[in-house]
């Protein structure tokens, strides 16, 4: 009786081991599955976006340079903003809804992205379409208003239409008013460029803060340095 | 001529929706709407006076081709 009882016993912690060892060899086939799958996802995901970095490349928008002047009189070129990320927008300050809207969008986003400490900071710009009142000074006035980070860009007509069109920016001044005053048609999107200097997207007016920082936040999260 | 101030954009654009919101209740007549309209002309240069007005018709087109669509002008008649 004894003896029966514990043989009975014996088979049953063998089943038991025999079961474990199938659960564990189950779930190590399993994971090495799981695992080499997830690599194959990542490199392809990696390779994609080489890809895409590539076709950016051939873009023929933002390959040029700028040299303009900022709100406080210095000379800036497109080189001085390589390793760090830029939004850039285009504009004039006598610019009666759209552009004080469109900078105030933009300088939400910046704030919003710097509150995320795990981001580099994001660097604004604003270049002018209208050199001509546009001077050092009036921008130094209008971009107290927005971010602090805010950089205004000015220059002389050749260089601000120069830098315009390295981004196919449209702009056009309407006829002038008794008072001298004008308003300038323009393009009114929001670039966003790489560390590289590479433009790597755009944001249009039906954009709202929370898309345009999310999106670039996915940007900064997936960037593969060049 | 320096451009308007951060405080002259606001004051501009409170005036400029006070007067909006008057030609909406009142059906664009206006007449009813003298005191806003001056006081909209008073605190906006006059470039942008011209240009909000033409603004507002825009969006109330769009508006309309929006929420009734897009009705196509009749065609010439057919001679008799």
């Amino acid at each position: 009786m004894k003896t029966r009882n514990s043989s009975h016993f014996d088979g049953l912690t063998i089943k038991t081991k025999l079961l474990r060892t199938r659960l564990l060899v189950t779930l190590l086939f399993g994971s090495g599955l799981l695992a080499v799958w997830l690599y194959v996802y990542s490199e392809k995901q990696q390779k994609l976006r080489q890809q895409r970095i590539q076709q950016l490349q051939r873009v023929a928008l933002g390959q040029g340079s700028f040299s303009l002047l900022d709100h406080r009189g210095q000379r800036r070129t497109k080189r001085d903003f390589l390793g760090s990320w830029v939004l850039m927008y285009f504009g004039f300050t006598h610019c009666p809804d759209i552009c004080p809207e469109e900078l105030d969008k933009l300088s939400a986003v910046v704030s919003a992205l710097d509150r995320d400490a795990s981001l580099p900071p994001v660097q604004p710009l604003f270049i002018t379409v209208d050199p001509e009142r546009d001077d050092v000074p009036a921008l130094a006035r209008y971009v107290k208003d927005f971010h602090p980070r805010l950089i205004g860009l000015t220059g002389t007509s050749e260089e601000v239409k120069h830098a315009g069109q390295d981004y196919r920016v449209y702009a056009s001044p309407g006829p002038k008013d008794e008072d001298g005053d004008y308003i300038v048609d323009h393009t009114i999107l929001i670039y966003l460029i790489s560390p590289d200097g590479l433009f790597l997207d755009y944001y249009n007016r039906t954009k709202d803060q929370e898309q345009i920082t999310e999106s670039i936040r996915n940007h900064v999260k997936n960037y593969i340095r060049l | 001529m320096t451009a308007p101030s951060s405080a002259e954009r606001k004051a501009c654009w409170e005036a400029r929706d006070q007067l909006w919101r008057c030609l909406d209740d009142n059906n664009d007549k206006a007449t009813c709407c003298q005191n806003f309209q001056s006081e909209f002309e008073a605190k906006c240069p006059a470039q942008w006076v011209k240009y909000f007005m033409k603004r507002r018709d825009f969006l109330k087109y769009k508006e309309k081709m929006q929420t009734d669509g897009f009705t196509p002008a009749e065609g010439p008649k057919q001679p008799s």
